[in-house]
């Protein structure tokens, strides 16, 4: 090989025709720059939108932070802190409100003696194809109030008690059967829209700091005809799901269990150790 | 050249250079913004914070690629060298936007929970003996803290007090970090996102950078190749004097792995360290100019006998003896210590080229 091959470039015999930083760039070199450097520009504007024009459906679901939500109804806790009341357009005379904390501590809040009694309670609405959920202040207590009568008058059509208290009757449980699902388990606040995409490996960590923080875990099932189906998930017994769940957490799942209807949720029961990863 | 500090060194090219990245990085960002919250019908719309996430780990990337092919683009044609000159500062700017996309992501994704977030960025995923399931988020982490590292020491202070042969060793773990960056990516969005694009993308971007570099590596090792059987009685036979084109050099592999650039200047040859004491560019590649030898990365200079930088400069590299015998030109393998002045080898009448006009 002749040596002035190789590492040895054979262009550009002019000695002063090589670029130097700290001189004028050679008349060679402003010309090739004012053609690539443009194609740069171009090439990075096709790329970026290549890049996001291909990103996947992040899905539905709004977190409406631009306004305060006001619910009125009943408070309960177990499995996961919600608010019932009576809503005659929703499905089964019901309408259930999750409630969660801003950020991803919802055992930190606190509910005191308020349990089963007619509250009023106010945060930011969150909200996936008729599912909602409030997301309320954690450390302070003005967001949850006793309900007062003409509140609850004005709000929602509650059934008035001799009392001059609302009388509202925890729904009924109905079981819909044993199945077998494959789906991915969620936490249900970001799912429902506070982070869109909600799902996935990428998603994962935050998910599982969500539940590890009392957000209630979700199974989203999607069928074969394209329709999705989230059910809150909880023990075979019904209480809240372990941590034992949490590596598990937006994955591909199936796990044999207990669906039931409470009022216009549903639950899907099964134990942790009944989730396999597939 | 290095006789004082500056927090940031700029030149009218410099300025230039800086400009020109900061466009095509708020061109690349904005894009991916504008189209990201326009693709899907509304209701749809993703996630502000999250898409920022992603336009900003997405610029990393095609920023740390751009930075890797410019050095191989820059040994196959000088016009890349304009490209090369100012690469440190596109280095940082890479470790900035780096830094939005991991803090934001740190903040989105890890804080406000009940485990500290850098707790919580190691343990959230605990799937680290599976391969898909793998945390990628500490994988993207190591990178990170490489590209602190090398942002951290790439000031010219931690150059001299390094020495150019550790900084640059320090430097190489770039593509520990960039080979980091693309587990990173396959093991976290291209796991969910389905659309073929995302693997071509992260495919291409890493076979043009192996490839660049194979083949300049390549190249390099066939030159070395073509010169080792030229040796003799310990020198160097490293060809005529009329196989050196006037104002520039050959490029000769010494025994020990290290290379010598062996400059012809008019009737004079005289050789040096391939290394310049900057940042080891090859300044065998660089020319003669007003009678220095000119490093075609940066413009450092140094006098062609001595190996010393004009004043008021003051950085010293190693000379090797030269002659001439019967028409070809020896170089002795063995380096002076940096600065020793060397007796330039004539050219004979013979020998000589036709002057260049």
């Amino acid at each position: 090989m002749p040596l002035t091959e190789g590492v040895i470039n054979p262009e550009n015999k002019n000695p002063h025709d090589m670029f130097i930083g700290w001189d004028k760039a050679p008349a060679v070199d402003r010309r090739f720059l004012l053609g690539a450097l443009p194609l740069g520009l171009i090439g990075a504007g096709g790329a970026s939108w290549l890049i996001a024009n291909e990103l996947g459906d992040p899905g539905a679901g709004a977190w409406l932070t631009n306004a305060t939500h006001t619910v009125t109804g009943f408070l309960a806790t177990h499995p996961y802190p919600m608010i019932r009341m009576p809503d005659p357009a929703a499905p089964f005379g019901v309408r259930t409100i999750l409630i969660v904390a801003q950020g991803k501590c919802t055992s930190a809040l606190n509910f005191e003696n308020l349990l089963d009694a007619p509250v009023t309670a106010s945060g930011f609405l969150i909200q996936r194809k008729g599912r909602q959920m409030l997301e309320v202040p954690p450390f302070a207590d003005e967001w949850l109030i006793p309900a007062a009568s003409e509140n609850i008058a004005d709000n929602i059509s509650l059934p008035k008690g001799g009392t001059n208290l609302p009388v509202f009757v925890t729904p009924m449980e109905e079981t819909l059967g044993t199945a077998r699902l494959v789906g991915t388990i969620m936490d249900s606040k970001c799912f429902f829209g506070v982070m869109k995409p909600a799902r996935g490996k990428t998603h994962k960590a935050c998910a599982s700091l969500c539940i590890r923080g009392g957000i209630p875990p979700s199974i989203w099932v999607r069928t074969k005809d394209g329709r999705e189906t989230v059910m809150l998930m909880t023990t075979a017994n019904g209480d809240p799901m372990p941590m034992d769940i949490l590596p598990l957490v937006a994955d591909p799942v199936e796990a044999e269990g207990e669906i039931l209807r409470v009022g216009d949720l549903l639950q899907f029961r099964a134990d942790a150790d009944a989730y396999k990863r597939i | 050249m290095g006789h004082e500090y500056k927090a940031i060194q700029w030149n009218k090219n410099k300025a230039v250079y800086d400009v020109y990245v900061f466009i095509a990085v708020a061109i690349f960002i904005g894009v991916f913004m504008a189209v990201g919250l326009q693709t899907h019908p509304s209701g749809h719309t993703a996630d502000p914070v999250v898409l920022l996430i992603r336009a900003l780990g997405a610029t990393a990337f095609a920023m740390l690629t751009a930075i890797l092919v410019i050095g191989p683009l820059a040994r196959l044609s000088p016009r890349f060298l304009p490209m090369l000159y100012n690469r440190r500062h596109l280095g940082v700017m890479t470790f900035l936007v780096a830094s939005a996309h991991f803090g934001l992501a740190l903040l989105w994704y890890h804080s406000s929970g009940p485990l500290n977030p850098f707790v919580s960025l190691f343990a959230s995923n605990p799937l680290y003996d599976s391969i898909p399931g793998f945390p990628f988020e500490t994988l993207g982490f190591a990178a990170f803290l490489i590209l602190f590292l090398m942002a951290a020491t790439s000031h010219d202070f931690w150059l001299n007090n390094l020495s150019a042969p550790v900084w640059k060793m320090l430097h190489m773990l770039v593509y520990p970090a960039y080979a980091l960056l693309i587990l990173h990516i396959v093991l976290g969005a291209l796991m969910m996102e389905k659309s073929m694009v995302y693997p071509i993308i992260t495919g291409a971007a890493f076979l043009i950078v192996s490839g660049l570099h194979l083949y300049t590596g390549f190249r390099e090792w066939a030159a070395d190749s073509g010169m080792k059987s030229l040796k003799t009685k310990g020198w160097i036979d490293v060809g005529a004097p009329n196989d050196i084109p006037n104002m520039r050099a050959l490029i000769a592999p010494l025994p020990k792995g290290d290379r010598v650039a062996i400059f012809r200047y008019d009737d004079k040859i005289s050789a040096v360290t391939n290394a310049c004491r900057h940042q080891n560019g090859p300044l065998g590649e660089g020319r003669v100019i007003d009678g220095c030898i000119t490093c075609p990365w940066h413009g450092w200079q140094y006098k062609p006998d001595d190996g010393i930088s004009p004043p008021p400069f003051t950085e010293k590299i190693a000379t090797y003896n030269v002659r001439i015998e019967n028409g070809r030109v020896f170089v002795d393998p063995k380096a002076n210590p940096p600065g020793t002045r060397t007796e330039p080898a004539i050219i004979s009448v013979q020998g000589r080229l036709p002057q260049c006009p």
